[in-house]
């Protein structure tokens, strides 16, 4: 402990001279900078002093003291959120305590012009956020989700699949409200997608709809929302546990939330292995704007399948998908750089995701009892399955499940929850396909 | 599409990818959700057919094969098979721990007070 103490000290002290020597043996180089040295040379007792003062002002013009704005501050509490709720309330960790430590990344106040932010070409971070931007990371996030999910309880019952269609109204509502707030076209695709509760999606849609790059017919460029759009989306995932079961209680009484599925049945491993192929032939012919997502989401899910590529599968569902995440995290928390992100668009952007989310799950509800209307003894469904259709896999299937055991302690709802899940994913893809083929 | 987007109103475009959009998804889960509904299990039939053949249904074994089979012939069968599984020996985990069991410490059964070890 005294070593470290004297050692800090010795550094401290070190810091502090070596501005000052560098001031007294080349001072012309100081006249450059914003402090100005400019001064005449006078005794040498007093310019010791007087340049001791200006390396200290000097070092404190580059501190995160001098240069921190409110908003830097504010930036950097709401990172420090996020990390406490993901340790706390165990909210999807694995996403808020990267983001919210890119958060506090981002906004470390900094001197522009040094390759520093994320924002200023050729700094490291900028070039991490490149696989942002060019939405690169989002299909290899796509692979592991495909390596990892069972698409057997799909199989098992496909007429589910609708109800992963039912909650994209989520998506398209949400665009047609960021229009009427007067966002324009392509930057109101880019928000809707935050209906489709899926992260990578939405920052693959928007890194090619609302990048900052591209132009409208008017000739303006549209906003970089990549940002808040990915924040939106993620923060809401986070939060599933939170905004679902209040609109599961209201929409479905008490005698449905009771309804038993009969287990669904065994899935032969053919069943398994054709299902990534033909799923990715039609869905890719339907909407091939949403190739690179759909594409790696089934090849993925083939690597699993298949049976004999069991190495690739295992990368691609732990270590890979781990590496994009920690990358992704950061890079979308550092974009939060305070004098880009805190706007009325964020603002506006984060109340349209919470809306939308509400939509989402709404539609999927109702679709639900929809379907029960034509579905006869046995073969009825659990309306609550419905909310699962927004995808956030697995939160969603897991809010579902504890929902039903809620009212009823012998209903087992997860694996029946699983299939409007994944079935979700594939249609916020198909959606963001249709939207980018409209307006991209 | 740029020349589209120039002379219409944004919201009515927007309405229009609101409709197409949401057919076109329900329509892409649809027909994925049909074709495994019904067009698997067709394709998994043919498939079966074209690999091992047709199934042979009970009507189809013929009875004239099986003349010499006899009910002596199966009762002697089944009376092997029953004293062959019954001979079965569950298999036993052949592992053997050696669990370590805690004793506390007392001078009443230490070996240092035993009876080989005599006071000098």
């Amino acid at each position: 402990m005294k070593k470290l103490i004297i050692l800090f000290s010795v550094l401290s002290v070190l810091l502090f001279v070596r501005p000052l020597l560098f001031s007294t043996t080349n001072s012309p180089d100081f006249n450059n900078t914003s402090v100005a040295a400019n001064e005449t040379p006078q005794e040498d007792g007093e310019s010791f002093y007087s340049d001791a003062f200006k390396g200290i002002s000097q070092f404190y013009q580059y501190t995160g003291f001098a240069n921190a704005t409110w908003g830097n501050i504010i930036m950097i509490l709401i990172g420090i959120v996020f990390i406490y709720l993901g340790i706390k309330y165990d909210y999807e960790p694995l996403l808020l305590i990267p983001i919210g430590t890119g958060v506090i990344l981002g906004n470390i106040p900094f001197v522009p012009g040094n390759q520093t932010g994320i924002y200023e070409a050729g700094s490291v971070f900028n070039y991490l956020y490149f696989g942002v931007v060019k939405g690169i990371y989002p299909p290899l996030i796509f692979l592991g989700i495909g390596a990892m999910t069972d698409f057997s309880s799909l199989i098992a019952n496909p007429k589910l699949m609708l109800l992963g269609a039912a909650a994209q109204i989520g998506v398209f509502a949400t665009f047609l409200g960021a229009l009427y707030l007067g966002f324009n076209l392509p930057e109101a695709g880019a928000i809707g997608i935050i209906g489709g509760a899926d992260g990578p999606t939405a920052i693959f849609l928007s890194s090619k709809l609302a990048n900052g790059i591209n132009l409208l017919p008017d000739g303006t460029t549209v906003k970089n929302l990549i940002g808040p759009i990915a924040i939106a989306a993620y923060s809401y995932m986070a939060l599933v546990p939170v905004i679902q079961p209040p609109i599961m209680r209201l929409l479905v009484n008490k005698e449905d939330r009771k309804i038993k599925m009969k287990p669904p049945r065994a899935v032969s491993q053919k069943e398994k292995m054709i299902f990534p192929v033909v799923a990715l032939l039609l869905t890719t012919f339907i909407s091939p704007s949403a190739l690179p997502l759909l594409g790696m989401l089934f090849f993925g899910n083939l690597l699993k399948e298949s049976g004999r590529t069991e190495r690739l599968a295992d990368t691609a569902r732990t270590k890979l998908i781990d590496i994009v995440t920690i990358l992704l995290g950061v890079t979308v928390g550092a974009s939060t750089q305070a004098d880009i992100f805190i706007t009325k668009d964020s603002m506006l952007i984060f109340g349209l995701g919470a809306i939308s989310f509400v939509i989402a799950t709404m539609g999927g509800l109702f679709f639900a009892k929809f379907m029960n209307l034509f579905l006869k003894g046995d073969n009825k469904i659990n309306p609550l399955i419905g909310a699962a259709g927004v995808s956030a896999v697995p939160d969603s299937a897991r809010v579902v499940h504890a929902e039903a055991l809620k009212s009823d302690p012998s209903n087992y709802l997860l694996m029946h929850a699983m299939a409007p899940n994944v079935s979700g994913v594939i249609g916020s893809a198909i959606a963001a396909g249709i939207i980018l083929s409209f307006l991209g | 599409m740029a020349n589209i987007l120039l002379f219409t109103d944004q919201i009515s475009q927007g309405y229009i990818i609101l409709i197409t959009g949401l057919v076109i998804v329900f329509s892409a889960l649809l027909t994925l959700s049909l074709f495994f509904q019904h067009g698997l299990p067709v394709m998994l039939y043919l498939y079966k057919i074209i690999t091992k053949g047709r199934e042979k249904k009970i009507k189809d074994i013929k009875v004239e094969a099986d003349k010499e089979f006899t009910g002596e012939i199966a009762a002697a069968i089944s009376l092997a098979l029953h004293m062959y599984l019954n001979e079965q020996h569950d298999n036993e985990n052949a592992v053997l721990t050696i669990k370590q069991a805690r004793k506390l410490y007392s001078p009443w059964s230490s070996k240092i007070y035993g009876i080989q070890n005599r006071l000098k």
